[in-house]
């Protein structure tokens, strides 16, 4: 079972997705071999009501539920966020939520963002969130949005013992507390490898060494970004089959419940 | 044949050099990749010729040791006009098989044009770094972008000038649509950026026949990406190889 835990519908203001809705995704994954993707709505990311595109995505999902697995995209500085994210869950079957601080201009240290956090935890929801969408250089001339910071990660899972966080674009947790094994923080989170490298500096070993292959899962960034490069890093890993196994789908299997 | 049409090796100023470099041919190794088109960049830049003329003996030492896969770049600065002439006249005799230049001059700059016309007369290409965003790039001020690349390749459509890094310099869709206008530039996929569509765009306007793998040290994006292309299995394997190897076999042969 190979699992996505870092993919997308919907679209982004400055550049043509392709692959961007159901058929076209479902598509992108069988000629990938991805049996189940995590998706939550790119539009949503600038909605002023992101709750607007998590019903696009369920539009969309709808009759795809056995391999599109629904995340939400909820700003918690946003009014109602509260009765959204019970909608989410129980009319939508949204099985986590993906957090955009820097797009909807709050901070993780934020207390409603605690709350929201908490109140994902409660419902067993997983809290993924990407460090980035897009590479800063090619940002557009209207728009600089800063990279999530990793230290910033370490004290949401110091605060949230009990919630499971994925981290998704994200690089360089090997040169912080996130990626050390004797960090001391919870092991309430694992890693996605979508811009991770497998050869050379091998962080995804190196992760896999310091926090155990359990931590780290495969996230492809489709469609704003191929999803044979991932692929492939797990393909070229140095590490044994079962390890390759649970990074590819065992982790979010588990982790999904 | 697979060629990655930009890599770097170590510069040998501290320790771990000889491991990184190893790492890279093990890269290679597991990707599939059977040879790396290699310059050697100094830290210290703009270059002065004892650094730049430092890092090419460097690159000779490597292309001694992995001869079936180590190919030669040599890297100048155009600005040091007889230094930097005189250097890329003696790599290629000794089997370089083209030109690195990085950003100490925008391509557009009159000091650049001596040696391109040297790379004519020598028949080898020239790899330029470049890039393009949509804001003031403080670190490389004089960095090319693909308009400047453009107008290089037709004030000199004789010359193989290679747009580094497609997937490495900022807006992609800017950068394939300014060489569509040139029609005998090359461009190299490399880069960590890995946007679905890239290629099939620089595929749609620039044409297969001018695009060079390349991964500049990024491996899986390198490879992944054009492996992932929804292009032809012919395009695939001309820009896995087949067009580098046409460029190589201008001078005599891939080495």
């Amino acid at each position: 079972m190979t699992i996505d835990m870092n993919a997308y519908l919907g679209h982004w203001p400055f550049r043509r997705l392709r692959h961007n809705d159901a058929a076209g995704l479902l598509a992108l994954m069988d000629r990938a071999g991805i049996d189940r993707a995590c998706v939550s709505s790119a539009s949503a990311i600038f909605y002023k009501n992101s709750q607007a595109g998590n019903e696009e995505l369920a539009d969309q999902i709808a009759g795809h539920e056995d391999r599109l697995i629904p995340f939400a995209v909820l700003n918690p500085a946003y009014v109602d966020w509260e009765y959204d994210l019970g909608v989410c869950a129980e009319e939508f079957g949204a099985r986590g939520l993906r957090l955009y601080p820097n797009y909807h201009g709050y901070s993780l240290g934020d207390a409603c963002c605690n709350e929201l956090v908490a109140a994902a935890a409660e419902r067993g929801m997983i809290v993924s969130i990407p460090l980035r969408q897009i590479d800063q250089r090619q940002r557009h001339w209207l728009l600089e949005i800063p990279d999530v910071a990793l230290r910033d990660l370490e004290g949401l899972v110091e605060r949230h013992p009990q919630a499971k966080f994925v981290f998704l674009n994200g690089l360089g947790y090997t040169g912080s507390r996130l990626g050390r094994a004797d960090s001391g923080l919870p092991a309430n989170y694992a890693i996605g490898i979508s811009r991770l490298s497998a050869v050379m500096a091998d962080e995804i070993g190196t992760l896999v060494r310091n926090l155990g292959a359990e931590r780290v899962v495969l996230g492809t960034g489709m469609p704003f970004k191929y999803p044979e490069p991932a692929l492939l890093k797990v393909e070229v890993l140095d590490a044994p089959e079962e390890t390759k196994q649970a990074i590819l789908g065992g982790n979010a299997e588990r982790l999904l419940g | 044949m697979v060629i990655d049409a930009h890599a770097h090796l170590a510069w040998r100023g501290g320790n771990g050099w000889e491991e990184r470099d190893r790492a890279l041919i093990d890269a290679a190794d597991r990707l599939g990749i059977d040879k790396l088109a290699c310059s050697n960049l100094c830290p210290r830049r703009p270059a002065c010729p004892e650094d730049f003329i430092q890092g090419n003996e460097w690159v000779a030492d490597s292309m001694r040791e992995y001869p079936d896969r180590i190919l030669g770049y040599a890297y100048v600065n155009p600005g040091w006009v007889r230094e930097a002439l005189e250097e890329v006249r003696r790599r290629v005799g000794e089997g370089f098989i083209g030109v690195k230049l990085y950003n100490e001059y925008p391509c557009s700059e009159p000091v650049v044009f001596q040696l391109v016309e040297l790379c004519i007369e020598l028949n080898v290409p020239i790899l330029h770094h470049a890039g393009y965003s949509h804001y003031y790039v403080a670190q490389q001020p004089r960095m090319s972008g693909g308009v400047e690349i453009a107008a290089l390749a037709n004030r000199y459509p004789e010359a193989m000038i290679i747009c580094g890094h497609l997937g490495g310099g900022g807006d992609w869709e800017w950068q394939i649509k300014a060489l569509r206008s040139a029609p005998t530039a090359y461009a190299d996929t490399s880069g960590s950026v890995v946007d679905e569509g890239l290629i099939e765009m620089a595929v749609r306007v620039m044409g297969a026949e001018r695009l060079l793998f390349a991964c500049d040290m990024s491996m899986t994006a390198g490879v992944g990406k054009v492996r992932g292309a929804q292009i032809t299995e012919e395009q695939r394997a001309m820009i896995f190889g087949g067009n580098f190897e046409r460029i190589l076999a201008k001078r005599g042969g891939s080495q």
